[in-house]
């Protein structure tokens, strides 16, 4: 259960940085796949695009442990906190990289 | 292998706003499915929920039907009864956390607020699932268990209730009309109302 709450803090947090940049008219609601995907096209971004990227790296990472043993999430959590933390700078730098084009 | 159908389509109570919830048990690798259209489970792991009582056990054993089996056993029903549910209230008591925090989250930014009243959605249907399944004759596993409890349902007019659904389904599925502002405040002024009953409910198993 914490795992749980962890994980939705964790796109809470992934949500906010992503739309705090204000790049596009539709913020990004959630790191599902399919959120993601609409996300992408509702605001015409390239597929591509490196943030983009990392935003579904984000959600991989995120969703992983969702089915996993406690014996397997015990191990796995300690390294997943870290990824899902680079991941989020990457994410923050990308942005403002973009935002600095646009601008 | 093997591939199970549960939730709506097996209650029977599927409409419009329902996707076909589909779970998978496997020890291997899958390379062909994405995993955002199943949930997918080893089978230690639901070996695990059985014997915990979790609540998605109670609910894959009573509205589950198997759909393809590799071995012609249906593991599911094999496994018996779960365990009994045995943390109703802490279980409840965290599930008022996730909503206190999304609620704080709310009050703080609108950044992530579609994803906040999908919190307040979610927190809501889970807390009275488990409630449900602890305290009450029959459990509730449906989307709309916050609102089937009877007396005991949350006090939200039918409005609020179709616009935190909304919210939900946004961002699980990524699918309908974004939200008006008029929508989310009305869903935002009723969130004491759902704090409230939460609560109240709370306070019934504390006195039980």
């Amino acid at each position: 259960m914490s795992e749980f709450r962890n994980r939705i803090e964790s796109q809470r947090e992934a949500i906010k940085i992503v739309n705090s940049f204000h790049l596009y008219g539709e913020p990004l609601f959630s790191l599902t796949e399919k959120s993601i995907n609409r996300w992408v096209s509702i605001n015409q971004i390239d597929p591509e695009a490196e943030h983009v990227n990392l935003v579904i790296q984000a959600s991989k990472k995120l969703f992983f442990l969702a089915n996993k043993s406690q014996e397997q999430i015990t191990e796995d959590y300690k390294k997943l906190s870290k990824d899902v933390e680079d991941i989020f700078v990457k994410i923050s730098q990308e942005m403002s990289l973009l935002q600095q084009n646009i601008g | 292998m093997h591939i199970y159908a549960f939730g709506s389509v097996c209650r029977g109570d599927i409409d419009m706003g329902s996707d076909v919830d589909m779970l998978i048990i496997t020890n291997g690798h899958l390379e062909h499915i994405n995993p955002s259209d199943y949930s997918i489970y080893s089978y230690d792991r639901i070996k695990e929920l059985w014997e915990q009582g979790n609540p998605f056990a109670w609910h894959l054993h009573l509205e589950s039907k198997l759909v393809f089996s590799q071995d012609s056993l249906n593991f599911l029903s094999d496994l018996g009864s779960p365990s009994a549910y045995a943390d109703g209230e802490s279980d409840c008591v965290k599930f008022y956390e996730i909503f206190k925090s999304a609620c704080d989250s709310i009050n703080e930014t609108e950044l992530s607020r579609m994803f906040d009243l999908s919190t307040v959605f979610l927190a809501m249907r889970n807390f009275a699932s488990c409630y449900s399944l602890a305290y009450l004759e029959r459990p509730d596993f449906s989307r709309r268990s916050s609102i089937n409890l009877g007396a005991l349902s949350v006090p939200i007019n039918k409005e609020v209730f179709d616009v935190l659904e909304s919210a939900r389904i946004l961002c699980t599925r990524g699918v309908g009309s974004s939200l008006t502002e008029l929508q989310v405040d009305t869903a935002i002024k009723s969130l004491s109302q759902i704090e409230c009953w939460m609560k109240s409910l709370i306070r019934r198993i504390d006195k039980v």
